[in-house]
């Protein structure tokens, strides 16, 4: 029993962070009409950041040269600044390009920026990654219970997010991020500066996905390259597409199914070739609901609504209508 | 022979050859579907990852190796077909996010059917043991290696061919450039587009067991090529056959030159890096040199 | 209020806008008539800043507004309209007013700026649209409408806009004809209001009867300029008219 809440609680943590990546990537691709395949480059530049500022220096047997044990928050703070950083960076070399080459690009970056983790072992410590690290709180509570401490904080960062993200949607610069998805040369009759404004965006989200990359090191206690490939870009692309793209609500909800999807057959204890063999099919079972909901509800489980405004009838609306019927 | 690191400017030229080969035949179907369909087909990448295992599989059946690489070669033209007709037909008028995502769906479909029979191990095709030939005192290339690159450019060959020459390759470029106008002039475009599919992912499962003879077979076969095909595609400029043929020389070359400076962990990399670096320059990629650059807009 | 002068723009030889010069008063409704390619899209085009003039200058308000980015002219008070007002599709028609609403215009660049949507500019937008007759249509997505409602929904998001120079593209094209007339008099209450006008329409008893000034233009240069009676008496505009209507009559 205690094995299986352990697990739940497991799964629900990746499910948060999970969700974080899908409504940071719901903001540029769904919100935005940015086909960007590179979220991941900033989920792993925000780990390794907070890594490189909070990590102990080296051991004899490691390579990397930096571990400036600063705290917790300097940390956090690192990895959204360094993130934010290589948005900008990418996003004005990338943003000018047409749909397509723009989306290979960003694969391009992030395929060149894992190879850089797994290359340049005095920032990084290689392969071998970086193992050991402690969570935030981890002497307050006693160890048993931490899946549940951590658990907490996740939500809490996921509510933040979400909430944040929600209010850019809703507010005039998620209004008009829409207006430049939906209709460019119309949004610039507005007075929108289309690039610009998509800048903005793949900022905001390459910054919270660098610290949902802050989480998924509190989650896994080590950093290794291969945590930080182009698989997990397709896997939150999957998540909200299966969620509804372009809808807050399915983004939030399309990280845990995704993980549901994904790992609850990681409870059933298997082990050596059959472990393999279960892997293999938790990625075909994906790839199977993912065709499904394309091809039957290709705007996810809970597509984009309209946005509706309150507001009093305007004197002679009522004329209108009968005048029209 | 001047020494420049430690290849030779004859290893380069063996080695670029062959991975510019590989790397042709891998991208030219990717090319003809994104040309006639309009998509990014993430799923091209398991095709050769299909090939490789089917043809494995069959060797070990006993078929001599050339009979298991066409028969495995055939198995994936028509797997093609059936997912051309199953699942990106039915979705075509959905967009071309809707194509794309259902590719990676059926990419997952491929890569765990394949994983969940063959495992995680590393294999190797069981080939006799030949000696590199010798030319001038230096290691040539392997008999194996040499067929490789003679296919290649046959196959590169034989799709210019087809696609200028015979009636089924004019219907395909007559498709690709107006549905409804060739549709007029008697092309019928649900035949011109099997045929397309069946070429393109034969082409594909041929490439897969080439890269299977090169080097080994591995799972992650599939991915790694994808992402290498997605560099040569944009380095020729999305959707031109030609544009292809020349970026796999140069992004084949590029990198075995490359790699005198970095490290040989960074090979994909550096063929990132240069995509990025001649697209930032000529945001229409090599195409657009010469000016066939078909501009689509956001 | 809007000066053109001696633009040029070409492609691969075409001379699509050859010196052209043309002058927009304040207050004035200003016709651009011409048959088809005769360049005054494109000239649409390059004075809202989508195209770039190879030569010339604009200059709006006494500003210099040669080659700046589009989304800054359009800031600057001049709205262009395009041929097909298909607006934003998968937004609501009222999300396609407060775009356009100078509300969103001041407060869009911060994601961080409030997101409520203050009561006057939702009963100023849904006045506008009650005019329009698209109030009770306001929570619908601009691509569950009819093409007339589209269209209706282009000239609302032009009154939200407030523009002090309005740039119409076939304002007439898709208009049920005996809705021409309304069409007509409410550009030239908005003139009074102080609006100035640029429009092309192929409508040319519409152009006639709507604008204050005529430029006339073929094969990319401006043919003949003046009041309507004038443009329409001019030799080298009857040619071309009567040379068209010809022309179509023996296809």
């Amino acid at each position: 029993m205690s094995g299986l809440l352990l697990f739940l609680v497991s799964m629900v943590s990746l499910g948060a962070i999970y969700a974080m990546l899908c409504v940071a990537l719901n903001l540029e691709s769904g919100v935005g009409g940015l086909w960007d395949l590179g979220i991941v480059s900033f989920f792993g530049i925000g780990a390794y950041a907070y890594v490189i500022v909070t990590a102990p220096p080296a051991a004899s047997y490691q390579a990397y040269i930096f571990g400036f044990e600063a705290p917790v928050w300097a940390g956090m703070a690192a990895a959204m600044i360094a993130a934010a950083l290589f948005a900008l960076l990418i996003g004005a070399l990338t943003l000018r390009l047409k749909r397509e080459y723009f989306l290979i690009t960003t694969l391009a970056f992030a395929e060149v920026i894992r190879q850089i983790f797994v290359n340049e072992a005095w920032l990084t410590n290689g392969v071998a990654g970086i193992y050991g690290l402690r969570p935030p709180l981890r002497e307050a509570v006693d160890p048993s219970a931490y899946g549940f401490l951590l658990l907490a904080l996740l939500v809490a960062g996921l509510a933040i997010v979400f909430l944040v993200t929600r209010h850019m949607v809703i507010s005039p610069f998620g209004r008009s991020l829409k207006a430049v998805r939906e209709n460019e040369a119309l949004a610039i009759t507005a007075g929108i500066a289309p690039r610009r404004h998509n800048l903005k965006a793949y900022v905001v989200a390459g910054t919270i996905s660098g610290l949902a990359g802050v989480f998924y090191v509190w989650y896994n206690t080590i950093v290794t390259p291969g945590q930080y490939s182009s698989d997990v870009t397709f896997f939150v692309w999957t998540a909200v597409i299966i969620g509804g793209l372009g809808s807050l609500r399915g983004a939030l909800v399309g990280g845990f199914i995704f993980v549901l999807l994904h790992d609850i057959l990681r409870f059933v204890p298997v082990s050596g070739e059959a472990a393999a063999t279960v892997a293999s099919l938790r990625t075909a079972v994906i790839g199977l609901a993912l065709i499904l909901i394309l091809r039957w509800r290709p705007n996810g489980l809970f597509p984009e609504r309209a946005t509706v405004f309150g507001g009093a009838a305007p004197a002679g609306a009522k004329a209108m209508v009968s005048h029209n019927a | 022979m001047p020494r420049i690191g430690s290849e030779s400017a004859m290893d380069i030229l063996i080695f670029g050859t062959i991975s510019a080969s590989i790397l042709l035949l891998s991208s030219i179907g990717f090319s003809m579907t994104l040309k006639t369909e309009g998509f990014i087909n993430i799923a091209h990448g398991q095709a050769l990852l299909m090939g490789a295992y089917l043809a494995l599989w069959l060797d070990g059946l006993g078929l001599p190796l050339w009979a298991a690489a066409i028969l495995a070669s055939i198995g994936c033209g028509f797997t093609g077909v059936i997912l051309n007709r199953v699942l990106f037909k039915p979705v075509k008028s959905k967009g071309i996010l809707v194509l794309l995502f259902t590719s990676v769906g059926a990419a997952y479909v491929i890569y765990g059917i394949v994983g969940a029979l063959a495992g995680k191990r590393m294999l190797a095709f069981d080939l006799p043991p030949m000696r590199a030939w010798q030319i001038a005192g230096q290691p040539f290339m392997t008999p194996y290696e040499f067929a490789i690159v003679l296919l290649a450019i046959v196959s590169a060959l034989g799709v210019h061919v087809f696609l200028t020459y015979t009636w089924a390759g004019k219907s395909i470029r007559a498709v690709a450039d107006n549905e409804d106008l060739a549709r007029v002039r008697g092309f019928d475009p649900r035949r011109t587009s099997d045929i397309v599919w069946f070429v393109a992912t034969a082409l594909a499962g041929l490439a897969g067991v080439f890269l299977g003879i090169v080097g080994s077979l591995h799972t992650q076969m599939g991915w790694q090529m994808i992402i290498m095909i997605l560099a040569v595609t944009v380095l020729g400029g999305l959707g031109s056959i030609y544009g292809v043929m020349l970026a796999s020389v140069v992004l084949a070359f590029g990198i075995e030159i490359g790699l005198m400076f970095v490290s040989s962990s960074y090979r994909t990399g550096l063929a990132f890096a240069l995509i990025i670096a001649v697209l930032l320059v000529r945001p229409g990629g090599l195409q657009s040199l010469w000016g066939g650059g078909k501009t689509r807009t956001h | 209020m809007l000066d053109v002068s001696s633009c040029k723009l070409s492609f691969g030889g075409v001379k699509a806008v050859d010196d052209v010069s043309l002058r927009v008063e304040p207050g004035s409704i200003t016709g651009l008539i011409g048959t088809n390619g005769a360049g005054k899209t494109t000239l649409f085009n390059v004075i809202s800043g989508f195209l770039k003039a190879d030569a010339g200058s604009i200059r709006f308000m006494d500003r210099d507004i040669t080659a700046r980015d589009p989304s800054e002219i359009a800031k600057l008070g001049i709205l262009r309209t395009f041929q097909t007002p298909v607006g934003f599709p998968r937004m609501t028609v009222m999300e396609n007013m407060l775009v356009f609403s100078r509300h969103d215009r001041d407060r869009r660049s911060s994601p961080f700026s409030p997101a409520r949507v203050p009561a006057e500019t939702l009963e100023a937008a849904s006045a506008i649209l009650a005019d329009f007759g698209l109030y009770q249509k306001r929570d619908v997505w601009a691509e569950d409408l009819s093409a007339p409602d589209l269209k209706m929904l282009e000239f609302a998001r032009a009154m939200m806009a407030g523009p002090v120079l309005l740039m119409l593209d076939e304002p007439a094209a898709g208009v049920n004809p005996a809705l021409i007339e309304s069409l007509a008099s409410r550009i030239r209450a908005l003139r009074d209001q102080g609006v100035s006008f640029l429009l092309v329409d192929h409508n040319l008893k519409f152009v006639c009867n709507v604008c204050d000034r005529i430029f006339a233009m073929a094969d990319g240069r401006i043919i003949a300029e003046g009041t309507p009676d004038e443009v329409i008496a001019d030799q080298k505009v009857l040619e071309l008219y009567i040379g068209k209507s010809a022309k179509t009559d023996l296809q």
